[in-house]
């Protein structure tokens, strides 16, 4: 079910987005805190600092890549999927909604993990 | 007709999905194991000049310099120059020369399953039940079952060697030389007027795509039957014929054109998986395309050739989708509303 099928009014529609906002931000957030916490962990256990900045941040990027695939792959493609699933009795519960729904939340995620650990490098490499 | 804001809307479409690639991609090679300049310098190299490599490829830089870097060059389609495959030479002159062999053969063997699995497809709905259409769906069910790199063997030991009418492998005899104009060497043969040399890239062909047709025909004639069956017991179809419409036109008018949309569907996401499933192709048939070069790139460490060929695969595979799009509002007006 698309945003459009579950709203009517400009009301409800900004509520759903408010809504949707606030758990991509969560995401985010949570992202950024891992990022962090992933280059002070491989930090504190030896690794150099490049070292655990580029693994972190690629580990970030790989999440917002995905994420990014994901979305657009699910606007391209999805509704084909769920025919095909309904033409060929595969029907597995999977929609294009839900499916790019998911996607923005990682994309908050892996972009906040990038930040994360930007932020963490450019304060460690001061600091040490 | 197609309205120009769905086109432009599925146009747009492409730049996040070109985003996620680069991104995965540029990822995926920097959680990789090894050392780009280590790779380039050889194992040999002195620490001196491995560094100086990584200062000329700016791998020293922070990583998100050098993502943001990668993003501006792939914008600009500067995918960089081959390290190791053909040292020196710009990505995209490598891929330009691959990737219309491996179009070529993912065309012909999609052109092979259309050909023969929606007539396939249409003949188990209209005798629906009748021998023909159990013979039919076996069939389609062991092609879907079967994996490339199983049948293909399979098709060179018989066609190859048991009856020994077909070549096993490459693209065209040793003894042609065909310079290459467009890539595709069936086109390149016949622009150049050389009748032996197309038949000879024909028979070539003729394997990898049947291989290749077979999958894609089983799934399409899956597809096909049972779309079409869906069709066949709408209202509309059983007012036609109330109305004293044949059976034939009504089937063809009316119950073909919708049933093709789930089919169209199916071709567009099957052909993406034709280009993924062409480095097995390629393999088995020791076809010099663009997937056996991605398996070379890979396996010596050229990151911008990998970074170009997947990046040229998502390209590639988006627009397929692009083409579906549009045929689905070409063959259901609704769609584009």
């Amino acid at each position: 079910m698309g945003a459009s099928d579950e709203t009517n009014s400009p009301d409800d529609r900004r509520a759903v987005l408010r809504e949707r906002a606030r758990t991509t931000g969560r995401a985010t957030l949570l992202g950024a805190v891992l990022g962090v916490v992933g280059v002070a962990v491989l930090v504190a256990t030896g690794e150099t600092l490049l070292f655990a900045s580029e693994k972190v941040f690629a580990v970030g990027a790989l999440i917002l890549g995905f994420a990014v695939l994901g979305w657009s792959g699910s606007i391209f493609a999805g509704r084909g999927i769920e025919n095909a699933q309904e033409y060929l009795d595969t029907s597995s519960n999977w929609s294009e909604a839900a499916s790019r729904r998911a996607m923005v939340v990682l994309t908050g995620l892996g972009a906040g993990v990038m930040v994360g650990s930007i932020g963490a490098t450019v304060v460690l490499d001061a600091v040490v | 007709m197609i309205s120009k804001r769905f086109v432009i809307k599925r146009l747009l479409l492409l730049v996040p999905v070109l985003f996620g690639v680069a991104t995965f991609v540029f990822a995926i090679l920097h959680l990789a194991p090894g050392d780009p300049a280590r790779v380039i310098a050889g194992q040999r190299a002195s620490e001196q000049f491995v560094q100086q490599i990584r200062v000329e490829l700016g791998l020293n830089d922070p990583i998100w310099v050098q993502y943001g870097r990668f993003l501006l060059e792939t914008v600009q389609l500067e995918l960089g120059k081959s390290y190791q495959i053909q040292k020196g030479v710009p990505v995209t002159e490598v891929l330009r020369y691959k990737l219309p062999v491996t179009i070529e053969m993912a065309l012909y063997g999609q052109f092979l399953g259309i050909l023969f699995g929606i007539p396939l497809g249409l003949l188990g709905a209209i005798k629906q039940d009748s021998l023909s259409d159990h013979l039919t769906r076996v069939g389609a069910l062991t092609g879907i079952s079967v994996p490339i790199y199983w049948s293909g063997p399979l098709v060179i030991l018989l066609f190859a060697q048991v009856f020994n009418v077909l070549p096993a492998s490459g693209r065209i005899a040793t003894t042609f030389d065909i310079q290459p104009i467009t890539g595709v060497i069936t086109i390149d043969t016949l622009i150049r007027g050389n009748f032996a040399a197309f038949q000879s890239a024909a028979a070539h062909l003729l394997l990898p795509s049947m291989v290749i047709g077979i999958y894609s025909m089983a799934l399409i004639s899956r597809m096909m039957r049972s779309s079409m069956l869906e069709v066949i017991r709408q209202d509309y179809i059983r007012t036609a014929r109330a109305k004293g419409q044949g059976a034939r036109i009504t089937m063809m008018k009316h119950g073909f054109r919708n049933a093709l949309i789930p089919v169209v569907t199916v071709i567009g996401i099957q052909f993406g998986t034709l280009l993924g499933g062409a480095v097995l192709t390629e393999t088995v048939f020791g076809i010099a395309g663009i997937g056996t070069l991605l398996v070379s790139a890979i396996q010596v460490g050229d990151y911008p050739v990998v970074q170009g060929t997947v990046l040229m695969f998502a390209f590639l595979f988006t627009l397929v989708n692009l083409g579906v799009d549009i045929t689905y509002s070409y063959l259901d007006p609704r769609i584009d509303q």
